[in-house]
């Protein structure tokens, strides 16, 4: 007889005869199903959906990928850092170059703008054995101005404020040109470093990570060397964000000064923090949530001054206030994020109709 | 008998406090050694030299004959020293499994790039240490919590997750730092059949701080007393218990009339 079952609870019942088959990734045959459904949903998506949305989730997808790289360090490793956006900026620069100037094709650009900003990032990962918390995030701010400064005033390299165009990768014949295939190149991207950084959190070197963020001492004691695992975690995250730094520079075909200030970092500690720190799964949620806010407050703001002729004057900075409130009532209300509030509701669902 | 660690006038200064004034003691391979004294008399401070995390201003700690003074912590660890703290130093969000695969870190290797792919070398490595991580679990009776976070957990179960995570290293040394203390008389005699266990079955040489003198006099070879940063006993139980500047230490002078 086949039993009705609630997904929720698709792991009890089921015994695990080994311990390799205990430390699967997907632990139950639903598990499983579930995620390929998800895959395959994200991949039909574009069929669906017009050009323009493809393009805003192509945009969530890039910012995914730094925001799981900046989670790599902040949320897992403890290492806060404000320099991210600089370091998107390294990414784009370096892809930039290596394509225009140097004239190499997109392909050998990408891993190399992640090589160049893991360098650069485990660089200014340096004072992090000595710098803890908010001294530490003033360090990467300098990080930050450093590169920019940098990026600005390298004319000869960069094209300092007028900034570099770009072009869409290519394979063969076929060009990344449309939306649509740009996404998927991003999404298989997202893919394999959401399984990359959950791969590596639940092994050797992340629970190294989460030793140095929770108890240096005690680390230590364990035979973790913490100016190693530091620099290594600024390296890991920085790889990511440069990857999506270089993703980013070809999907709008210009880098420029002005898209990595200060406030892109802080959109991006955002991201983590509404997603969920120390979560692979809350930082693609929180990058949704934080790059889609702007469009879905402009919907609305469109839709109501259908009604209120004057609003869109009136809310011409409401975009900057809503963003604001909504990491205020995340830390307040829900410090784990999103991501915990989906734990939240599988557990709810769990032992619904019953609440104990 | 062979001398696994050997403490030689050791002094540690914070400012004008002496933590710790010329230590020397020895112990022995295969043996349970206490350090006993009263409250702030430098038994963790001692231990922190030993592990490394303070560094003493004289003296000389061998380490099977090898000065270890130099090392640094994490490198002491793959010596085979391992530390449970008194004041429970667990990785709190992480499982009892975490938790005790982060003891044997020093013994495996996968690195950020086998480990983040999770094939091949890092897979069964993974699989290999949880086999021997699970022989930790049977042994501390762990059983039924494996996949608990650490930080929900009662004290007296913490404890013994703190003691399995120095015992999953698979030391030679094991610095036990009041692992008892806190716990009721059932729990102080669980903690003290696993000290016994591990001493004879696994042939751990064990370094006890612990305030139950009852608990010491019973389980240890050899005791060193401090007092006050200075060593006033060095010796078997019996001869620690006729030494008079420990009964002084311990119970105070007796008043002249």
């Amino acid at each position: 007889m086949k039993r009705l079952r609630n997904p929720f609870v698709a792991e009890s019942g089921t015994y695990k005869t080994s311990y390799r088959k205990d430390m699967k990734l997907f632990r139950t045959k639903s598990q499983t199903i579930r995620m390929a459904i998800l895959i395959v949903l994200v991949l039909l998506l574009p069929m669906f959906t017009s050009s323009y949305v493809v393009g805003l989730l192509t945009l969530c997808a890039i910012a995914s990928i730094g925001a799981i790289g900046l989670n790599i360090l902040t949320g897992f490793t403890g290492q806060i850092s404000i320099g991210v956006g600089a370091f998107l900026g390294v990414g784009g620069y370096t892809a930039a170059i290596v394509t225009t100037t140097v004239g190499l094709n997109f392909w050998i650009a990408l891993p190399l703008a992640g090589v160049m900003t893991a360098i650069i990032g485990g660089l200014f990962g340096v004072p992090s054995l000595r710098l803890k918390g908010l001294y530490l995030a003033i360090a990467t701010l300098a990080a930050q101005v450093v590169i920019l400064f940098v990026i600005t005033r390298w004319t000869s390299l960069t094209n300092g404020t007028a900034g570099m165009t770009l072009k869409r990768p290519t394979i063969g014949e076929f060009a990344f040109t449309s939306n649509t295939s740009y996404y998927y190149l991003t999404v298989v991207i997202l893919l394999l470093t959401t399984l990359y950084a959950t791969n590596l959190i639940r092994t050797r070197t992340g629970r190294a990570f989460l030793a140095v963020r929770d108890r240096d001492v005690a680390a230590q004691i364990m035979g973790i060397n913490l100016f190693n695992y530091k620099v290594m975690a600024f390296a890991i995250s920085s790889f990511f964000v440069g990857i999506s730094g270089a993703l980013l520079a070809h999907y709008t075909m210009i880098v420029s000064p002005e898209f990595y200030s200060v406030s892109v970092s802080i959109e991006y500690l955002a991201m983590i923090l509404v997603g969920g720190l120390g979560s692979v799964f809350g930082s693609i949620l929180g990058a949704l949530f934080i790059t889609l806010l702007p469009v879905g407050l402009d919907m609305l703001i469109s839709f109501l001054s259908g009604y209120f002729p004057n609003l869109h004057q009136m809310l011409s900075s409401f975009k900057e206030l809503v963003f604001g409130l909504v990491i205020i009532l995340f830390l307040i209300f829900e410090p784990g994020g999103l991501a915990q509030i989906w734990l939240n509701v599988k557990s709810y669902f769990r032992l619904w109709p019953f609440s104990h | 008998m062979e001398k696994l660690l050997e403490v030689d006038d050791i002094s540690l200064q914070f400012g004008g406090v002496k933590a710790l004034d010329s230590v020397s003691y020895h112990i022995e391979k295969g043996e349970i050694f206490s350090l006993i004294g009263p409250n702030g008399a430098g038994k963790t401070s001692m231990l922190n030299c030993i592990s490394g995390l303070y560094r003493p201003s004289s003296g000389s700690i061998r380490f099977k004959g090898k000065d270890i003074l130099n090392m640094k912590p994490y490198n002491r660890t793959s010596l085979g020293i391992a530390r449970a703290f008194q004041n429970i130093a667990l990785f709190a969000e992480m499982s009892v499994l975490d938790n005790l695969k982060l003891g044997r870190h020093t013994l495996m290797k996968s690195g950020p790039f086998s480990g983040g792919f999770y094939f091949g070398k890092a897979a069964k490595e993974e699989i290999e240490h949880r086999e021997e991580i699970e022989k930790v679990i049977a042994f501390m009776d762990l059983q039924d919590i494996r996949h608990t976070p650490v930080g929900t957990l009662p004290y007296g179960l913490q404890k013994r997750v703190e003691v399995g995570r120095a015992l999953a290293l698979g030391p030679e040394l094991i610095l036990l730092d009041e692992p008892m203390a806190g716990m009721n008389n059932l729990e102080k005699e669980m903690m003290a059949r696993i000290i016994l266990d591990m001493h004879e079955i696994q042939d751990i040489t064990v370094v006890l701080i612990e305030h139950d003198l009852g608990v010491v006099m019973n389980l240890s070879d050899h005791i060193a007393v401090l007092d006050f940063g200075k060593q006033i006993g060095f010796g078997t139980p019996e001869e620690i218990q006729r030494n008079p500047e420990v009964i002084k230490a311990y119970i105070g002078e007796e008043e002249l009339s």
